[in-house]
């Protein structure tokens, strides 16, 4: 690095400084994040993948959509796999909600009445001794579907 | 005082083509997959492998690192760890190619990002994961993710069935329901050491990355960090499925590397190539297969 004097010196230093600081901006977002809304630690560039099981792929949703005379779990089709996905990855109400908007819409596509969605997110935890496997719930979301809009006279 | 933010320097050193090449192709190999960064992403990384001019261009790599962002933007927060290193790579590739001595410049941006992406990793393994130093995490990873099973059954005694039965012990049960008198996973005692041995020497192997690459430049501490970034793809990418991840990581080591230390850059190439092996060839079902 040529230095001609010291100001050379810090101008020069600022094209390293600038990468590493979004690096280090992002992390401790991260990190924050994964600790006050349940982000699991795999994502969102603070480099956790594989120090904990809480990774995006073992986190489990269950979807319940409810209307009169009905109430049912619902699988995870292809249409709602990518809302699906970011809300087991950060079940904050946002995520949850785009998910059970694109259920709404999904069923009544498909002619099915539905009033609520519930959506909870568990995320697996193992025993220390003997690895016993469980789940703890890191999100949930009751949504309410607006009325469907009336057509014809 | 000229900008060079748009300029490659004229005058001194030039970046080693051998990091940039690496760089577009580490770009070429792992599409993007939203579209309308893929074919932004595709053409211009295709571009820096072809013409010496474009890749030697700040702005290409300015305009690569911010494809990259949007990206990570677009399917937040599905993002892989080592996205975001390339787009911080890609900046720093752009912000040194303007500098008076872009090769100084990437090798300290190089050492700066390594040593901090390290040293969270080293974080969220030590102090804020709940499940890593007592082994849980690779106690229940080398059962369930059948990418290890091959290297469970070669080094860690068990059979393919003792697997199976442990995976199907280990899923859990819907909705926070627990059994009242859960039957014992089976873990050989040559499981247990291999889990244990695999857990401390990740931890440490990264923190030595982490410390060496945040530490002063002097060439005493070059030769221990070139030998524990090498050591660490080496080891790490031979099971963890993340060859993207290992490839920038010996493109970032190979940018540390003088003009004159051509068996270390031999090294770090050679290493790139080892990983792509490892990603394509199932070497550790083949050395069971040699071995049983």
């Amino acid at each position: 690095m040529t230095v001609a004097d010291g100001r050379t010196n810090g101008l020069a230093i600022w094209r390293s400084v600038l990468p590493v600081a979004a690096l280090v901006v992002v992390a401790s977002v991260q990190v924050v994040l994964a600790k006050t809304a349940s982000l699991t630690p795999w994502k969102g560039g603070g480099f956790g993948m594989f120090s904990t099981t809480d990774s995006a792929d073992q986190r489990m949703l269950r979807v319940v959509v409810a209307a009169p005379e009905r109430s049912e779990i619902i699988e995870i089709t292809e249409s709602l796999e990518d809302a699906a996905k970011r809300a087991a990855a950060f079940p904050v109400p946002r995520q949850l909600e785009r998910l059970a908007r694109l259920v709404v819409e999904r069923e009544r596509r498909h002619g099915r009445p539905v009033d609520t969605v519930q959506i909870e997110c568990w995320r697996p935890e193992y025993d220390a001794v003997t690895l016993a496997a469980s789940r703890r719930p890191v999100g949930e979301l009751v949504y309410r579907a607006e009325p469907p809009a009336q057509t014809g006279p | 005082m000229r900008s060079r933010l748009l300029k490659p320097a004229r005058d001194g050193p030039r970046l080693p083509d051998a990091v940039l090449l690496l760089t577009a192709i580490c770009l070429l190999l792992r599409p993007l997959d939203v579209w309308w960064v893929t074919g932004l992403v595709l053409l211009g990384a295709g571009l820096a492998v072809l013409y010496p001019a474009v890749r030697h261009a700040p702005p290409t790599w300015g305009v690569l690192a911010i494809l990259v962002a949007l990206r990570i933007a677009a399917v937040w927060p599905l993002s892989d760890n080592h996205i975001y290193l390339l787009s911080y790579w890609c900046l720093a590739i752009a912000l040194a190619l303007g500098a008076s001595d872009p090769p100084s410049a990437l090798s300290r941006s190089s050492r700066w990002l390594l040593g901090a992406a390290f040293a969270f990793a080293v974080l969220w393994k030590a102090v804020l994961s709940p499940d890593y130093l007592d082994g849980r995490f690779f106690r229940v990873t080398m059962l369930t993710d059948p990418r290890f099973a091959d290297a469970v059954m070669l080094v860690g005694g068990l059979t393919a069935d003792d697997i199976s039965a442990d995976r199907t012990m280990l899923e859990p049960l819907p909705e926070g329901a627990v059994l009242a008198d859960p039957p014992a996973v089976h873990e050989s005692s040559r499981f247990r050491a291999m889990a244990v041995a695999t857990t401390w020497g990740a931890l440490l192997l990264e923190a030595l990355v982490a410390v060496l690459c945040l530490m002063p430049e002097s060439r005493r501490v070059e030769v221990p960090r070139h030998a524990a970034i090498l050591a660490f793809c080496i080891t790490t990418y031979a099971l963890a499925p993340v060859a993207g991840f290992g490839w920038l990581i010996a493109v970032m080591g190979l940018a540390q590397c003088r003009t004159e230390q051509r068996l270390l850059r031999a090294s770090y190439t050679a290493v790139f190539f080892l990983v792509l092996l490892y990603s394509e060839v199932p070497w550790t079902g083949v050395l069971h297969d040699l071995v049983s």
